[in-house]
């Protein structure tokens, strides 16, 4: 077909018509081949321009349109727009930016002008090189399937689920609920923290919509968003596994505690009543806090931050958990001695000095300290420490209790590899992007919540399953279609070397291997154009749809000349 | 309640981060939403910020797609200069009264180009710029500022204050016709079914801990005014200098502004300082950095490696009390006492404050508009942070950012995106 191509070039008021001999470049591009018309509009992006537009690709019976005006960023989608109601393809469009690099810029109307003929020159033979590129719309499945029952999955499906969507909810343990359940009470609120739980797991219980997998563990997630082939195998019945479809997937794994065994100072495992803080939940949810000979210790120590140096981070929660104890030991044995041992005190949010101000009091200490040393003396423990100004200092009490660092779970590795997402700092699951995407994943479809994104309390844990939920809620809808990225990558099969390169580079999970053709083929649904596979594939096999090496060969052979 | 009466449209207020994140996520769910401004622009707070804890992420390279994304998109109906006067009903069926002021400058027609700024007459101190710079009765807050449409001020503009009733400067400045003097205030009135408030935050005003120098002593600076000193659109462009036009050659940074009078730990502060650690240095190598601070507050997976890493530019952490500044000669002295209760006294050219992070000075009459409640501390209420810290007392009204209480971006951006999945959910 023979190619028409439109050029046009805006004035942009003054901005560009004061600084750019517009006449010049409409003489330098009028008699290049397959140019139909070239003109120039005082304003393209006005409402008259757009439709002055419009019309002219009708009345010329244009194929391609070339517009040297702003920034891609301010007005290609405007001008895309225009091309769709004109009725030609909106890949079938280059926008030259004379405004921004080269009208504003300089002083030289000159140079300005050389500049904005080559890239409007430039514009216009890549642009011959453009294909049609048509949006596709696949059908989406609106199921999730939200792995861990704790605190995070349970809320997340609660959130999710609506006659018109279903959730899987697979927990490896026996029973839902997570670790909360061995909390008699959670902070700032001190109100009852099984409680609460306990009526989330009836909630659950009762929606129909809402199927659970107790015992059971996630074998095996395929896909891409809005289609994941999911097989969960229950792990008591060794055999019995189940497949299902959903549209995305809710990582809520949850946390477990750094083993203090690893940290032999502290005296775990080595003493009696050295506890770690999850022990001492479970002891004090049991209704008594006890020594080893039944007696009721008289004194007891918090040792905050096990294990920290060892991982590297801050585990965020373990101050105000340790200030809760000190309640729960108050509570429970009233001229209990508590002293705390700390190197910082993290009590990050509005309620928590607080709550911190109103723990103090006579009989609870607070010692800044490091080197601190867990050993046995007589019937106590002693804890050897130094204080502030360096020196050693020691207290001996009945009840040590630990704090150690909150750390991934064992299987987290492997779950990531199930779902295809990464593991980042400490080892808890990557988020996209650490300011703006904090729940979401490389992958698109996966989602990540809770302690298994890292380190948090029971409201940012809530919070994080909410907001996984309004990922999903606001993509996902039932019934509609979802689009995918129109330029994405494409893998020659004859120029293709099989040597893999382009898998371990793509962040999507986009490509894989084809075993009998020895190529790597694109998935285009899940392939986002970034480009890395074009950027590391030796043989040239693999290319960007609209960023093809001949459309940029071109552009820039027009724009060094 | 039967569905059909119910409003599918929702009202967001605040158009920063937070907003910005939930205005975007309802719209891919098809929802229209009308998010209001009090400001001209978008972005709030973070795009002050030149780069970002941890990552060092340059913050407008960030936030500008998001900015960009929300001025294009057709189910947002973005109102700024907007305050909310009314609400009435209730979840499903909201009705609200929005005041819009004038902008005085048509959005369609402006094409950003500046050129009505110069022939401007007046000349003012930049509120956006922490008064370090200058601007104009007609202007947008800073370079790159989306949309990108500059206002006028009315209580400056000669036109509008009556000084010179026929100024017209800017008008005849510009090419576009988008300079309209007969704009009027609008009236708005919105039915929607939810409402998200994202309002963010104020600084602790540090006059109020008169110990640290701050507006009696050259060279104190708050922690929002040293993020322009840097930021590269800021009055400086970007280079950190003093009153006299030189290049510190010591700064102090002082945590905690505040946390006594606030009775609160306001979450950023301690990494942003040491951020500012890095800003420094990578500004002026041979800077000597002491930071002044009680408790080291850095919780989560990636901040404690940032700051391992801050320390390896020997920047001189001081655990302190009773922190004093005070104009010794031509320097500054800080004077403190240290972990040993012994007095010291080190002198700097320069001081930053972390103030603390408090409630905007509306928030109350914001909250008794939507019907929720304040805090002790004047933040927006959860109902039960339990159940969920973005739920309040009154259904379908949702709170999400800084205007709940302190946070960094990341969790501000996953309170927007839980208010989001509440107000979905419930309406679903």
């Amino acid at each position: 077909m023979e190619r028409k191509i439109g050029v046009y070039i805006c004035e942009c008021g003054p901005n560009i018509a004061e600084k750019v001999d517009i006449d010049k470049v409409i003489d330098a591009v009028s008699s290049i081949d397959g140019v139909a018309v070239a003109e120039k509009y005082k304003l393209l992006c006005s409402a008259d321009g757009k439709k002055f537009l419009e019309e002219q690709i009708k009345k010329q019976g244009l194929t391609h349109l070339v517009i040297s005006a702003c920034s891609p960023k301010d007005h290609e989608k405007t001008f895309m727009e225009v091309c769709e109601n004109a009725g030609i393809n909106p890949y079938l469009f280059q926008l030259a930016n004379i405004r921004e690099q080269c009208a504003w810029i300089t002083d030289d109307k000159d140079e300005a002008t050389k500049k904005a003929i080559r890239l409007t020159k430039a514009a216009v033979r890549r642009v011959r090189y453009h294909a049609s590129l048509e949006k596709k719309e696949i059908e989406s499945n609106p199921d999730v399937l939200v792995i861990g029952g704790g605190i995070a999955g349970i809320e997340a499906s609660l959130q999710l689920t609506s006659p018109d969507r279903k959730v899987y909810l697979v927990e490896k343990a026996p029973s839902l609920g997570g670790l909360i359940t061995n909390f008699e009470k959670t902070y700032p609120s001190m109100k009852p923290g099984s409680d609460s739980i306990k009526q989330k797991i009836q909630d659950v219980d009762k929606n129909k919509n809402i199927k659970v997998f107790t015992d059971s563990g996630v074998e095996e997630v395929l896909g891409f968003f809005g289609n994941f082939e999911v097989k969960v195998k229950n792990v008591t019945e060794e055999d019995e596994t189940v497949e299902f479809n959903v549209g995305a997937v809710v990582l809520a794994t949850g946390s477990t505690l750094f083993d203090p065994e690893k940290t032999p100072q502290y005296g775990y495992k080595k003493f009696d009543n050295v506890l770690t803080s999850l022990e001492f939940e479970k002891m004090n949810i049991s209704g008594k806090i006890s020594l080893k000979n039944g007696e009721s210790p008289k004194s007891a120590a918090i040792i905050h931050c096990v294990g920290r140096d060892e991982k590297g981070y801050c585990s965020e929660i373990c101050c105000m958990y340790s200030l809760k104890f000190v309640r729960y030991l108050m509570d429970k044995i009233p001229d209990v001695n508590v002293s705390n041992f700390y190197s910082d005190l993290c009590i990050p949010g509005k309620s928590h000095q607080k709550f911190y101000e109103q723990t103090k009091g006579k009989n609870v200490g607070f010692v800044r300290s490091s080197d601190v040393e867990v050993t046995k003396k007589g019937d106590k423990l002693g804890i050897q420490y130094k204080d502030e100004n360096g020196s050693k200092n020691s207290i001996s009490v009945d009840m040590v209790i630990l704090a150690p660092a909150v750390e991934p779970t064992p299987d987290a590795p492997q779950l990531a590899e199930i779902t295809n997402i990464s593991q980042g700092d400490g080892g808890f699951f990557a988020e996209e992007h650490e300011k703006l995407g904090p729940v979401s994943t490389s992958t698109e479809g996966v989602y990540i919540t809770g302690c298994a994104q890292g380190p948090k309390d029971i409201p940012s844990t809530i919070i994080q399953a909410e907001a996984a939920s309004g990922k999903i809620l606001s993509s996902l809808v039932p019934g509609r279609k979802i689009e995918p990225e129109v330029k994405t990558s494409h893998i020659s099969e004859s120029l293709c070397i099989g040597c893999k390169l382009c898998l371990s580079v793509c962040s999507y999970g986009a490509i894989t291997f084809d075993e009998a053709k020895k190529i790597s083929v694109v998935n285009e649904v899940i392939c986002r154009g970034c480009g890395n596979c074009v950027a590391a594939c030796p043989s040239g096999a693999a290319s960007i749809k609209h960023f093809t090496f001949n459309q940029l060969y071109q552009e820039l052979v027009e724009a060094v000349q | 309640m039967n569905e059909k009466d119910q409003h599918t449209d929702v009202l967001i207020i605040g158009a920063g981060i937070a907003g910005i994140e939930a205005s975007l996520m309802l719209s891919k769910a098809d929802r229209k939403v009308h998010l209001i401004e009090k400001t001209s622009y978008t972005g709030g707070t973070a795009i002050k910020f030149e780069e970002v804890f941890s990552n060092m992420e340059c913050s407008t390279c960030m936030i500008a797609p998001r900015q960009q994304e929300l001025l294009q998109d057709k189910n947002i109906n973005l109102l700024t200069l907007a305050e909310v006067e009314e609400v009435k009903g209730s979840f499903g069926k909201f009705t609200v009264k929005i005041h819009k002021k004038a902008r005085y400058v048509d959005m369609q027609n402006c094409i950003g180009c500046n050129a009505c700024f110069e022939p401007c007459p007046v000349s003012l101190k930049n509120e956006f710029e922490e008064g370090l710079s200058e601007r104009k009765a007609i202007y947008v807050p800073c370079a790159g500022a989306l949309p990108n449409v500059p206002m006028i001020d009315t209580d400056h503009c000669l036109r509008f204050n009556g000084k010179d009733k026929d100024c017209k400067a800017c008008q005849e400045a510009c090419m576009f016709e988008a300079i309209d003097f007969n704009q009027k205030d609008e009236q708005l009135e919105l039915k929607v079914g939810a409402i998200i408030a994202a309002t963010g935050f104020n600084i602790f005003d540090s006059k109020k801990a008169p110990q640290y120098g701050y507006g009696k002593v050259d060279d104190v600076y708050t922690a929002i005014e040293f993020e322009r000193l840097y930021a590269s659109n800021g009055p400086t462009e970007g280079n950190i200098v003093l009153k006299s036009g030189d290049a510190p050659k010591s700064a102090a940074i002082i945590h905690c502004v505040g946390r006594d009078e606030k009775g609160y730990c306001s979450s950023v502060c301690c990494m942003y300082s040491l951020k500012f650690n890095h800003y420094l240095k990578s500004k002026i190598p041979e800077i000597k950095i002491s930071e002044f601070y009680t408790d080291l507050c850095i919780p989560g997976k990636s901040h404690q490696k940032f700051y391992e890493k801050m320390k390896e530019t020997e920047v001189d952490m001081i655990r302190a009390t009773k922190i004093e500044v005070a104009k010794q000669g031509k320097e500054i002295a800080v004077k403190y006492n240290n972990g040993n209760g012994k007095k010291s006294n080190l002198p700097v050219d320069m001081v930053i404050l972390a103030p603390a992070i408090e409630p905007r000075d509306d928030a109350s009459k914001l909250a008794k508009i939507l019907g929720i409640s304040v805090d002790e501390y004047g933040f927006f209420k959860e109902e039960n942070p339990d159940i969920s810290s973005v739920v309040t007392s009154k259904p379908g009204v949702f709170i999400a950012g800084c205007s709940q209480g302190a946070k960094n971006i990341q969790d501000s951006v996953s309170q927007a995106s839980a208010s989001v999945g509440k107000a979905l959910s419930l309406s679903k």
